[in-house]
């Protein structure tokens, strides 16, 4: 392996872990409101 | 199956032989043939993740699971994401850093030898038997519902991905999970929209999802809860979803061979990192979608007649036993029921399109109550399947699915979506072959058997090692033919290993002061709880690699302090 680890998008690869937590929560979030919705 | 079918399916499993074949070109050593000479852009990888994860059963099962249960069954993968962050931070820079080809070179380097060949051990047992049952379980249903020989059927779910995955290793798997994923969305997507179509004039999407929901099937967040307090019973749930989920992904990505080896072939731990972090957003909408199918087949069957039963093998086994006239009994009330349903139903899209929110939720509660006396009906029969002792599992839910494709999609769909199934099976199941291989060669092989042999030597022992593995999975299945689906007992099978796997490598990571043999003693007896506790107890089998997990950490850091406290960290 080549070691080029620089992260695309973002400088660090810790934005990248906040953006797969906080979409992820944020899909929680969409999903509660859909059974909300549709109950 | 018509002729068009048959032309879809023989082509869409034809074209992938020969793309495998095609790709099979690597270098004739062992970074060739289990890593892809460590060349693969992310996307590669993310496509290789998910086809190894999403199995034949994934797609067979998931509509099903709505459709009887609603879509709560996506909670099972809310500790996905999760996983994969902790998976970059702690797993991937250490596996990177070592250039390791197996997941448990890493236990020798950091612990001993036996802890090394106990925990390569315990996956190829656990992965070897779910890979066999893995061929088994979609071709039982495949051979009931079209009425293959269920031997051949195994055969050529298990066997002809032999051919690619032994001639070009990794490589050939990844390139062919990547066109195998692109035909399985494909066929995923055309199955629900064709759904859609199938509806009575009248009855859109927006509509088609108001029904879904209010008959219960949207339940896409469930916490768990009853009147005694939490249910630790419960299978899915969001709690179980995401502390359950989270070790059992962290498991399954970290420490088995078989997704080990996919993002190790990444051409550096940017496209590794990229790859898992990729497969954190993407899995749960993806997930989402499938269920949605299964959540609209099931109002698809509120306007036509629903079957009392999705197999109909067991069925037609249990008229020719003294039970038949209870089931007569039980179809002729289910045939009062249709009825009833078709007259509820009627008047439906009129409602619909006028708003009429009152005469709406009027005739859903009717409905509501109709599809209660089904489900009771659904139960009678599943007591009569199982008393009587006929062939055929008393559980339908992964037959719903394939059932209504059958019945209902046009020729040449239906032929596509059995092709979905078989790539989906291959995807997995030759991961899986590519993985038991490497760990066999890598921590066996080269271990105890024959140590110097030249690259090409290993090369060739590598192969041969492949297509044992793919031999063995097929007499596995062979042998399992006849003790039911056994989806369940693939899950299970898992979480008794997978918990106490993690266990060690978290001990690996975060416990600095303990040691080989305490780790070693602590993973057997964190074994021996996790099976104890799943026999004495009803705990859904989720939680089972949480305490896996964390009982091999507890008994370790005791070992280690108590037992083995002159010993250093490395035994």
């Amino acid at each position: 392996m080549i070691d080029e680890d620089k992260p695309p998008l973002f400088k660090r690869w810790t934005s990248w872990y906040y953006l797969v937590i906080g979409f992820l929560i944020f899909q929680i979030l969409l999903f509660a409101m859909f059974t909300k919705y549709f109950a | 199956m018509s002729t068009p079918d048959w032309i879809v399916l023989v082509a869409t499993l034809l074209s992938i032989i020969v793309y495998g074949i095609y790709r099979s070109q690597t270098s004739r050593d062992l970074d060739g043939y289990f890593l892809s000479n460590r060349e693969m852009p992310w996307y590669l990888v993310l496509l290789s993740i998910m086809g190894t994860q999403a199995s034949a059963i994934t797609f067979l099962s998931a509509p099903g699971q709505a459709y009887t249960d609603g879509m709560r069954f996506v909670q099972y993968y809310f500790g996905l994401p999760l996983a994969m962050v902790v998976l970059c931070i702690t797993f991937l820079p250490i596996f990177h850093k070592l250039k390791i080809y197996t997941a448990y070179e890493f236990l020798e380097k950091r612990f001993d030898l036996k802890t090394r060949t106990f925990t390569s051990f315990l996956f190829l047992v656990s992965r070897g038997l779910s890979t066999g049952i893995s061929v088994y379980a979609p071709s039982i249903i495949l051979s009931s519902l079209l009425g293959w020989n269920i031997y051949i059927t195994n055969i050529i779910m298990g066997g002809l991905l032999i051919i690619y995955t032994v001639s070009g290793g990794a490589k050939a798997v990844a390139y062919t999970q990547q066109l195998q994923l692109g035909i399985v969305f494909t066929g995923m997507f055309l199955a629900g929209y064709t759904v859609v179509k199938l509806l009575p004039e009248g009855i859109g999407f927006s509509d088609a999802l108001s029904i879904s929901g209010k008959m219960g099937r949207l339940n896409v967040i469930t916490t768990g809860q009853t009147a005694q307090g939490f249910d630790w019973t419960d299978r899915y749930n969001i709690f179980s979803g995401v502390i359950g989920g989270f070790f059992l992904a962290l498991s399954y990505f970290g420490t088995d061979q078989s997704q080990v080896g996919r993002y190790l072939t990444a051409k550096s731990i940017r496209e590794s990192r990229l790859g898992l972090l990729m497969n954190g957003l993407v899995k749960v909408p993806m997930q989402f979608f499938i269920l949605l199918i299964g959540a609209l087949v099931f109002v698809f069957y509120q306007f036509n007649p629903s079957p009392l039963f999705f197999n109909k093998i067991p069925i037609e086994e249990v008229r020719q036993t003294s039970f038949r006239d209870s089931l007569l009994d039980i179809e002729n009330k289910h045939a009062v029921i249709v009825e009833k349903k078709k007259q509820a139903v009627a008047k439906l899209p009129f409602i619909v399109s006028t708003h009429a929110a009152a005469e709406e939720e009027k005739v859903l509660i009717e409905m509501r109550g109709l599809h209660k006396e089904e489900e009771q009906l659904r139960t009678q029969v599943k007591k009569i399947i199982k008393s009587s002792n006929v062939k055929g599992e008393a559980n339908d839910t992964n037959y719903i699915f394939l059932r209504f494709v059958m019945d209902y999609l046009p020729a040449g769909l239906v032929g596509l979506l059995i092709a979905v199934i078989f790539l989906a099976a291959w995807g997995s199941i030759a991961a899986a072959l590519n993985s038991l291989a490497s760990a066999t060669m890598v921590d066996f092989h080269r271990k105890f058997f024959i140590k110097n042999q030249s690259d090409e030597q290993e090369y060739k022992t590598s192969r041969l090692y492949t297509l044992g593995w793919g031999i063995f999975c097929i007499v596995v299945a062979e042998l399992v033919t006849g003790m039911g689906s056994l989806i369940e007992a693939v899950n299970v099978l898992g979480s008794w290993f997978y918990g106490v796997i993690l266990g060690i490598f978290l001990v690996a990571f975060y416990f600095k002061r303990v040691g080989g043999n305490a780790v070693f003693w602590a993973a057997l007896a964190g074994e021996v709880l996790v099976i104890g506790m799943y026999l004495q107890t009803n705990l859904a089998w989720l939680w089972l690699n949480a305490i896996g997990a964390i009982a091999v950490i507890l008994f370790a850091v005791l070992f280690q302090g108590v037992i083995f406290r002159k010993e250093g960290t490395k035994a």
